[in-house]
């Protein structure tokens, strides 16, 4: 029966829980704040640790993280360009390694289901969790949409520094290819429509991002904690073994989801970067 | 706006939260950037350029390496050519050596020669003058116990070159 301590049947919910609920002003203290503050740390302290002495010939953690900088410098030069990269980097690698490290951080066990709740059996044991201590930072719809709209702001400025606002607007509402005279007058109120479209879409663009990523770390969530209480109605110790088990494919499959929504997340903001600054680079380049 | 607060509402998307996550999400984003990104990137940089440094060095030392063995090899047929010169002119210079010397000494013999035949030729005739002498007096002696007179200085004198053409002859 002491095996129900870990077993508490959690069905997460969509917003996340405040830890001091009857504290005034602490209603941002919430379980993903929490997670997020311990994200933080964890890469603030291994960063700093591997990039304290730096030496010209690197070992153990500063190997590690330049391995990881080139990789992604080299990737997001391909995406952004070479003209933008120096500018965007530090950005959209934080948002890599912020967005994987709290995916993964997200699977230890304990996160989610350690917390307050219906007192179950054993000392510590707790049948439902109503309001976990650690909830994945981005199942938090507050930190994607906070990531997003960080990003769309940078968005702005890096877009109207390098093409400026008139280039900006004549990108999205001016005649396109070589259209010229009578026939472009006479299009003239399909690109201003397309535009108009163009600019909702970049609107819609922090909405789309914060969703896609909440979406599937929620989804996530949801189903390595449907999969571990699917057997907790079994007699001990088949629930003990269901709950290790059941969600063990899964955990493999959320591996894999956490850093491909971390490349999704970041190479879509090195895509919009590039649709909207490519054109002063390909200037450069003739 | 009600429908859009509905639904922030259902998802618990609320100001104070979200900009705590960003504040904590810049954090993050400026420690990265000063203590990692910057850093990292540097030292790549470093090492690039350390890489490409080192590639360009080891092209020069090749290259030195290669015009220092061609100055080698180009002192070296130089010292050749000098030392076969010197050579050339050491053997000139014995041989026409050896003429002077050879000219010296044939000079000398020839010298020697000339004055042991002077020498002799005066020994000759001072000989020769003096067994004139000493045959025209024995001549003149033998002349004057033979013919038992004592001869005149005018029979001596006729005698006497008598004898000396006689001896010459």
């Amino acid at each position: 029966m002491q095996a129900q301590i870990f077993l508490a049947a959690a069905e997460l919910t969509v917003q996340p829980s405040p830890l001091f609920p009857d504290l005034p002003n602490a209603a941002f203290f919430t379980n993903s704040f929490v997670f997020t503050i311990i994200i933080a740390i964890l890469i603030l302290v291994l960063v700093r640790r591997a990039t304290r002495k730096m030496e010209l010939v690197p070992n153990g953690g500063q190997n590690f993280i330049e391995a990881l900088v080139e990789v992604l410098y080299t990737t997001f030069e391909n995406i952004v360009g070479r003209h933008m990269i120096t500018k965007v980097f530090p950005l959209i690698a934080t948002l890599f390694i912020f967005i994987c490290c709290s995916n993964w951080v997200g699977l230890i066990p304990g996160v989610g289901t350690i917390g307050w709740g219906k007192p179950g059996p054993g000392p510590w044991g707790l049948s439902e969790i109503h309001n976990p201590l650690f909830r994945p930072a981005n199942a938090d719809l507050n930190m994607t949409l906070g990531m997003a709209l960080l990003f769309m702001i940078w968005w702005l400025v890096w877009t109207l520094s390098d093409v400026g606002i008139i280039g900006f607007f004549k990108e999205n509402f001016a005649p396109k290819g070589s259209t010229k005279g009578l026939l472009a007058l006479l299009l003239m109120p399909l690109f201003i429509f397309v535009g108009c479209i163009e600019i909702l879409s970049i609107l819609l663009r922090p909405v789309s991002l914060s969703l896609r990523l909440f979406g599937n770390i929620y989804a996530g969530e949801t189903l390595l904690h449907t999969m571990t209480g699917l057997g907790l109605a079994l007699p001990f110790p088949l629930n003990w073994i269901t709950a290790v088990l059941f969600p063990l494919p899964f955990y493999f499959l959320e591996l894999l989801v956490g850093i491909l929504q971390a490349l999704v997340f970041s190479a879509l903001c090195g895509v919009y970067i590039r649709l909207s600054t490519h054109q002063s680079e390909e200037g450069t380049a003739h | 706006m009600d429908a859009a607060g509905n639904v922030a509402e259902t998802f618990g998307l609320y100001w104070p939260n979200l900009i705590a996550q960003v504040i904590l999400f810049f954090i993050v984003y400026l420690v990265l950037r000063n203590f990692a990104f910057k850093p990292i990137i540097a030292m790549l940089e470093e090492r690039r350029r350390r890489i490409e440094e080192g590639q360009l060095n080891a092209e020069k030392i090749k290259q030195q390496l290669a015009e220092a063995q061609a100055k080698y090899e180009d002192i070296l047929a130089k010292a050749n050519a000098e030392a076969q010169r010197l050579i050339e002119e050491v053997k000139a210079s014995g041989e026409r050596l050896a003429e002077e010397k050879r000219q010296t000494a044939t000079t000398e013999a020839q010298d020697i020669i000339r004055r042991t035949h002077e020498a002799l030729t005066l020994e000759r005739e001072r000989t020769l003058a003096e067994l004139k002498k000493e045959v025209g007096r024995l001549v003149v002696e033998t002349t004057e116990k033979v013919t038992n007179k004592i001869l005149t200085p005018q029979d001596h004198q006729t005698i006497n070159e008598e004898t000396a053409r006689q001896i010459a002859a």
